[in-house]
């Protein structure tokens, strides 16, 4: 058996010299095992004032917001030519006539708008008043230059709504309160907080699909139905110009 | 000199009355419910012109009014029983016009004015519960802000109005 050619004491101080790059690896080892960790946050950290400023953030939102205009074009012609094929009254989207809110009372006893276009401008009564976001109310009178819109918060307003996604009908009823009351047809209702409100698909004297308000809480208790007080989408007191549907 | 009525602009400045209620400025309400403006001025033009000028004066304004608003409830019932009754009140002299008593007269009056609107919506509308809160939340925000701003709107109308027509 032949001595070995190094003394014990030398291999020693090798182990010892390269004990922190055991280390290093055993820490790289971990950094595998994290997937990264550790490196990812450190690149986030020195890169930060190089990430994409707000202008490309908007070019994707730009890119996003043709998209989805493009879309809702396509579907809209799509509806329709179903609405034509399905022999329903066509109330096509260049029918809108825009129109300046020159006098706005959303509280009190009285709860209506006055609007700066009237029949001159081919608006009549019980056109569908629409704001940013939806169905605001419905015009009761007007004149050659102004129309008058009651607001589907006031006492006596009444129109005729559809819930998407339980597909069942209701009546939006004024009450006077910021929150309309929904009182539905049925007994046997499964709408739930959150459910969108919007006009009839069906529907000839509203424009169809518009949205309207979204469920707020529900009376389970009603009698002779279930009622359910919804918030409107688009704030009566905080509009400035509307569309006007004319028919 | 003549009498309020037999004044063009004092005739006249019944306008203002539309005018503020279609203007309808947004700052001043109370819980969103803007002060009662036919009340504000039918206050001093009843006390300084009498009750039979005060009675006809709410009738004209009720009409008006009426045809500004939507819906089939009038104000006119109460318009004209406050300018009636207002303009019987004027004739017991300076005392009922000191600003406190202007902003009770106030109070009262839109608080009438709330309870016919109200008593009329429970006769054309539903008696739902819901309803009936609100009814009650707007006579009273809109009874409170009227009378707190008739000491300072009716006085300075008062005085304007007495120099023009002296008792």
């Amino acid at each position: 058996m032949g001595l070995s050619q190094r003394p014990q004491g030398s291999r020693l101080r090798s182990f010892r010299r390269l004990w922190p790059w055991f280390i290093l690896l055993v820490v790289l080892g971990l950094v595998r095992l994290s997937k990264g960790a550790g490196f990812a946050d450190a690149f986030a950290l020195l890169s930060r004032p190089f990430w994409p400023g707000s202008a490309q953030r908007e070019w994707i939102e730009t890119a996003v917001r043709q998209d989805a205009t493009s879309r809702l074009q396509l579907l809209e012609q799509d509806n329709a030519r179903l609405r034509g094929l399905l022999e329903l009254d066509r109330l096509s989207s260049g029918d809108r006539v825009q129109a300046a809110v020159i006098s706005r009372t959303p509280s009190g006893w009285w709860q209506q708008l006055e609007l700066g276009k009237g029949s001159f401008n081919g608006i009549a009564k019980d056109d569908a008043v629409i704001g940013p976001g939806g169905l605001v109310g419905r015009v009761q009178s007007v004149t050659p230059a102004t129309s008058r819109v009651r607001l589907l918060t006031a006492p006596g307003s009444r129109i005729g709504v559809w819930l998407p996604r339980t597909r069942q009908h209701g009546l939006l009823a004024g009450l006077g309160t910021a929150r309309p009351q929904l009182q539905f047809l049925d007994k046997e209702v499964q709408v739930r907080p959150g459910d969108l409100v919007s006009t009839s698909p069906a529907s000839t004297l509203l424009p169809p699909n518009l949205p309207v308000a979204v469920v707020q809480s529900i009376n389970l208790r009603g009698v002779p139905a279930p009622t359910a007080l919804v918030q409107l989408i688009a704030p009566p007191d905080a509009i400035d110009w509307v569309q006007v549907q004319v028919r | 000199m003549a009498r309020l009525h037999r004044q063009p602009i004092c005739v006249a400045s019944a306008l203002l009355v539309p005018l503020f209620q279609l203007v309808a400025p947004s700052w001043l309400v109370l819980d969103g419910v803007g002060p009662s403006w036919a009340m504000l001025w039918l206050l001093p033009w009843a006390l300084v012109d009498g009750p039979v000028s005060g009675g006809i004066a709410g009738a004209a304004l009720g009409l008006v009014l009426d045809g500004l608003s939507l819906g089939d409830s009038s104000q006119i019932p109460a318009l004209v029983l406050m300018g009636w009754w207002w303009g019987r009140l004027g004739r017991r002299g300076q005392p009922i016009q000191r600003s406190l008593n202007i902003g009770l007269l106030a109070w009262i009056g839109t608080l009438v004015l709330g309870l016919s609107l109200w008593l009329q919506l429970l006769m054309l509308e539903s008696a739902d519960a819901l309803l009936q809160a609100w009814a009650l939340h707007t006579t009273l925000a809109q009874a409170l802000i009227t009378g707190l701003l008739a000491p300072m709107v009716g006085s300075w109308q008062l005085l304007l109005w007495r120099r023009r027509a002296p008792a």
